[in-house]
């Protein structure tokens, strides 16, 4: 059991990489699709799991409120706005591709051997490696220059987050997932607005166009 | 009682949404703050004489202590003054043309629904839900940042949602592997529950404990502003409407670090001394206070330099608490109180400023204690005690930190910190004195207040920093005193 979920993992870590050589927008809805979608499938088997050794189904309800969110509601709410908001096809990334995917590579190699070092923390069933996705998102924040890019970015420093979560720990305190998803409904809805506003005010979802505030 | 304190906003907020009479919600809004009010007092009694407060519904996650009251006084007077300052406030907007009136029920909506969250992540021993509260102070004051719509309150309204959720995110992280560092030595149904966690404090794994520290001082740090997190602060602040740049900064501010500080007590109690959290604590807080000094002598824009001002004042809170001393923990508390109270003022001041002039640049404001005699003199007395000037209280906190520096030999920390203080009350001298010169160029502007209730609020907030400058109620004494105890565990 514990190898299918190490193999999961190296699979949603694969999917952030998917994402960082993304090029359009409408690919990074479908990436973050795809990596939710094994997230769903890792929290699906681990509910199973848990239902038949302790008889507790929250992980079970976690996973269903991760379809109906993650791979289904967020993902078109975000295509709807990125139809609406921006035409043109433009070049949306600031550095090329192949360094990105390199300084990627350097994120795991730093992260595994700073992990490395600490005592207890793969205690746990699972290795906690799928951290790297919180620093790839972290990264892919920065590197784009759409409203998009980042909200996307955002989403998948939470989905790392989360399997961090389960795989460390089996799964926060139920009221906290909970909780932790109600955030992240009113985040998205917020942050989509906000995009229609910025979209708006300035002709552009660029993020390099606001500039106004400084020192 | 104490759930009265979390029901209450929300039926406020429900009530702003029925109701379209502006005169309606002006009156609930003031209804529910005094009520707030009332609960606050009573809960304070229950907590100086019992010790905390606890409630068995939800499965017993509401619970307040001493260390909890402080700030959640904090949030609700600041919260009723506030609430008072904005009837007028808004009118004038409304008058001036800048929103109309429809927008009103949304910032009654917004604002009740931010009070709501900030009182929830004071109320819950939980991390994971007051994790979860602190994430939703932010969304919920993110359009009240960008009320005004124009593309400068936009950009500081993403800026804002996007650093801080970000950085919240990496708090959760923090969380998640505190979490892990306790699976073993909790019970199920204790996880993350603070008590718990402090009790059991000694058994956490240590190594996972100081990673979770960084997490979540870096997390909860961009929440609170400290450098080199704090590039929201700013903005926000001068862009968001007076009465909400109050709560911002007198208020959030401080929830968020009341998130450190409670970790910090977990974390020390495990690693059996404060060196390893007092040295990232100290870096942090003397880099924000550096930046902050840079910054306000540089400064061309009153708001921002208020913010500023309340980066270095976090920044000091920060070196307090990692000195961890029970002097240094006692004035950091008082520091809390002082910095809330005196900055509260100053932005309310600043809104009376906005209102009359119509702008936020330095340059063009002559003859503030012509136009506004009353909140100008308030404004010209507040910079003095922001700056640490006797008699004010600010100076007090400042001086029992001070003191509690080099009483723990740290002659470098303490040096440094009197320096950036000096330079920062050079700056706030240079930069800000020259609005209170000159003679006024335009003849539009008419001298006298335009906003008499919110002067008052200003004069009452500058009556209570001057005379608690000058001596401190033994009730507020004991009061830290057991919110100091609950942090160092003596």
């Amino acid at each position: 059991m514990s190898s299918f979920f190490d193999s999961l993992s190296i699979l949603i870590l694969l999917s952030s990489f998917i994402l960082m050589a993304n090029k359009m927008s409408k690919s990074y809805i479908k990436t973050f699709r795809f990596q939710s979608f094994l997230i769903a499938l890792a929290a699906g088997i681990m509910g199973i799991k848990t239902i038949t050794e302790e008889g507790r189904f929250d992980v079970l309800v976690v996973c269903l409120l991760i379809i109906i969110l993650k791979v289904i509601w967020i993902p078109n709410i975000l295509s709807k706005a990125y139809a609406k908001a921006e035409y043109k096809v433009e070049k949306d990334f600031i550095l090329n591709i192949p360094i990105l995917i390199l300084v990627c590579c350097t994120l795991v190699v730093f992260t595994y051997f700073s992990l490395a070092t600490i005592e207890g923390i793969n205690d746990g069933m699972i290795n906690v490696q799928v951290v790297n996705s919180v620093l790839i998102g972290l990264f892919f924040m920065i590197s784009r220059r759409k409203a998009i890019g980042q909200i996307i970015g955002f989403l998948v420093i939470e989905n790392g987050l989360f399997v961090t979560a389960m795989f460390s720990t089996q799964g926060m305190p139920f009221i906290v997932d909970i909780g932790i998803f109600v955030d992240m409904i009113t985040a998205v809805m917020v942050l989509g607005i906000m995009v229609f506003k910025i979209n708006e005010k300035f002709e552009s979802i660029n993020i390099d166009k606001l500039s106004n505030l400084k020192g | 009682m104490g759930f009265f304190l979390i029901v209450l906003p929300v039926i406020a907020v429900l009530l702003f949404m029925l109701f379209k009479n502006s005169i309606i919600q002006h009156t609930i809004s003031l209804l529910t703050s005094s009520l707030l009010i009332i609960i606050a007092v009573y809960l304070t009694t229950d907590v100086m004489v019992l010790g905390s407060a606890h409630h068995t519904a939800l499965g017993g996650i509401f619970y307040i202590d001493a260390l909890s009251i402080i700030v959640l006084d904090i949030v609700i007077l600041i919260g009723f003054m506030a609430s008072i300052y904005s009837v007028s406030y808004m009118e004038t907007e409304i008058k001036h043309g800048k929103i109309d009136r429809g927008r009103l029920r949304l910032y009654y909506i917004l604002m009740y629904a931010f009070m709501f969250t900030m009182i929830l992540a004071l109320t819950v021993k939980n991390m994971g839900i007051m994790w979860i509260a602190i994430e939703a102070t932010t969304l919920a004051s993110a359009f009240l940042v960008g009320f005004y719509n124009d593309k400068y309150s936009l950009e500081a309204a993403w800026k804002y949602v996007l650093i801080c959720s970000v950085g919240i995110a990496i708090a959760l992280l923090g969380i998640i592997f505190l979490h892990l560092s306790s699976i073993g030595v909790l019970e199920n149904n204790q996880f993350l529950d603070w008590i718990a966690l402090y009790n059991n404090a000694e058994s956490l794994k240590s190594p996972i404990v100081k990673l979770a520290f960084i997490f979540i001082l870096i997390g909860f740090g961009t929440k609170a502003g400290l450098a080199p997190m704090h590039t929201w602060l700013p903005d926000a602040h001068s862009q968001a409407p007076s009465p909400i740049s109050a709560l911002l900064s007198g208020v959030l501010l401080n929830s968020a670090m009341y998130g450190i500080i409670r970790t910090v007590a977990v974390v020390n109690r495990n690693l059996g001394s404060s060196i390893y959290t007092g040295r990232l604590l100290i870096a942090l807080g003397i880099l924000s206070i550096l930046t902050a000094a840079i910054f306000i002598l540089t400064q061309k824009d009153y708001k921002r330099l208020l913010a500023y001002s309340s980066i270095e004042h976090m920044g000091i809170i920060a070196v307090a608490m990692g000195v961890f001393t029970p002097l240094s923990v006692f004035g950091a508390l008082l520091h809390m109180i002082n910095h809330s109270l005196t900055k509260a003022m100053l932005f309310l001041a600043s809104g009376n400023i906005l209102q009359k002039y119509n702008t936020k640049q330095i340059s063009e404001i002559k003859a503030i204690l012509k136009l506004l005699p009353i909140s100008g003199t308030v404004f010209l007395l507040g910079l003095f005690a922001i700056a640490g000037t006797p008699p004010f209280s600010v100076f007090a906190s400042e001086l029992s930190i001070m003191v509690s520096l080099f009483t723990a030999k740290k002659f470098v920390v303490g040096g440094a910190l009197a320096l950036l203080l000096a330079i920062i009350f050079a700056g706030i001298a240079v930069t800000l004195f020259k609005m209170f010169y000159g003679n006024n160029q335009e003849e539009e502007l008419q001298p006298g207040e335009t906003n008499k209730a919110g002067t008052i609020v200003i004069v009452v907030l500058f009556l209570v920093i001057s005379i608690s400058g000058l001596f401190i109620p033994d009730e507020l004494k004991n009061l830290i005193t057991q919110a100091q105890n609950i942090i160092i565990g003596a």
